[in-house]
């Protein structure tokens, strides 16, 4: 190829050409194309966030819809095992109950004592306190406690009896003196 | 041959000169550049607004339904608390030891010529089973057999309903008083059985009551 021979002046006029060219695109990518590029890509990873959140959201109002129609028997039960606890401090309605209960399962004198409340270490039960009763009943028919206990365990779910003492009362071998302790699971009001 | 004489040839090399100024066509050169760069920021721009737009209804969205997907969040924290508790309450109420088909099973295990004159019993911690001891008489011509079949009659029955059942003696002895059996006296024993067992197969709460041993006791005595 056979290059123009340039003079003095005009590779003077040629390099600060050049030089106009490079500032140019210098100012161009750096005060113009850059911060723009920049808010683009702000306002399409903004995009993406949101429509993650979206699709997500969609997934989790599902979920929870989902759950609400398989939460049904857990509601239910859940608000029937409430509704064996009344309103009110454990102390003042249980051992009446518990009175109740075996005077009406011909056992009299039945009495109920709090011995102890703990609370349960499992968070699930974080809402539920765990009472420690002393029933006794000073004289009672064999046949009619092991009804009576079989009736209770049946219509007391959160009662368990972890302790029992029967013992065959002096001079009336009819008669057993009986010691039951229970514990019951209650929630906290 | 005829003779070509360039006279203007000094003004057309200043023209050639001018043509290929170095600046002017560095000026063409940066302004074409600069139009170009122009458009393109120009595009740029266009769509950086197009997808501001997008960013601003993808927003608008995301406003209308931050409140729903907040309360089905919660709810389903609460859903899920509670279908837990209700599961530890259930596994609780399931893990119980049932303790009337035990004293049912107890009372008909009892033959007529041996008496229970006491129980002591509980359920060990974190389900390792429960302990049973009772203590009572057996009348017979042979006292201590009387006492033994009642040792056997308990590991049979108990071991129906239940695991790892356990009885033992943990006192068997001869006492000085007679019973009056059927009009007979015969010797007494006196015994304690030690039972243990696990109640991880346990029957369910019996719906029907323990039968009556007055009578039994009373035939006994």
């Amino acid at each position: 190829m056979n290059l123009p021979k340039l003079s003095k002046d005009q590779i003077k006029k040629l390099l600060l050409s050049t030089m106009g060219l490079i500032f140019l695109l210098y100012v161009y990518f750096t005060f113009f194309l850059g911060p723009l590029q920049k808010i683009r890509d702000g306002a399409l990873a903004q995009i993406a966030d949101r429509q993650q959140k979206i699709d997500g959201s969609k997934t989790e109002m599902a979920k929870a819809a989902n759950l609400e129609r398989q939460a049904k028997d857990a509601t239910a039960r859940f608000a029937t095992l409430k509704a064996f606890s009344p309103e009110g401090a454990p102390i003042a309605w249980f051992p009446p109950r518990m009175k109740t209960f075996f005077a009406s399962q011909q056992i009299d004198r039945a009495v109920a004592r709090l011995e102890s409340n703990a609370n349960f270490k499992q968070s699930e039960l974080a809402a539920w306190t765990k009472y420690n009763w002393l029933i006794e009943m000073p004289q009672a028919d064999f046949a009619a406690l092991g009804k009576a206990i079989a009736e209770l365990e049946n219509r007391e779910p959160l009662l368990s009896i972890t302790k029992l003492t029967i013992h065959v009362v002096p001079n009336e071998p009819q008669f057993q003196q009986v010691g039951i302790a229970a514990t019951t699971v209650i929630e906290k009001r | 041959m005829a003779l070509h004489l360039n006279l203007l040839h000094e003004e057309i090399l200043e023209q050639r000169q001018r043509k290929r100024d170095p600046l002017k066509i560095g000026i063409l050169v940066l302004v074409s550049c600069g139009t170009l760069l122009f458009l393109y920021y120009g595009w740029n721009a266009y769509q950086t607004f197009e997808i501001k737009a997008k960013l601003n209804a993808i927003d608008g969205d995301w406003k209308k339904l931050e409140p729903q997907v907040t309360q089905a969040q919660k709810r389903s924290a609460q859903l899920t608390d509670l279908i837990n508790t209700t599961r530890v309450l259930d596994d609780y109420i399931d893990n119980r030891f049932f303790w009337g088909p035990f004293l049912e099973k107890l009372s008909r295990c009892v033959p007529p010529n041996a008496q229970l004159t006491g129980m002591e019993a509980g359920v060990l911690e974190d389900d390792k089973g429960v302990t049973i001891t009772i203590d009572g008489v057996a009348a017979a011509r042979e006292p201590r057999s009387a006492a033994e079949d009642l040792r056997q009659m308990l590991l049979e029955q108990l071991g129906k309903s239940y695991h790892d059942v356990k009885v033992e003696f943990k006192t068997l002895e001869d006492v000085e008083a007679v019973a009056n059996l059927g009009g007979t006296n015969v010797p007494m024993a006196r015994y304690i059985l030690s039972i243990t067992l696990n109640p991880n197969a346990a029957a369910k709460p019996a719906a029907t009551p323990a039968p009556s041993r007055t009578k039994r006791r009373n035939e006994s005595s």
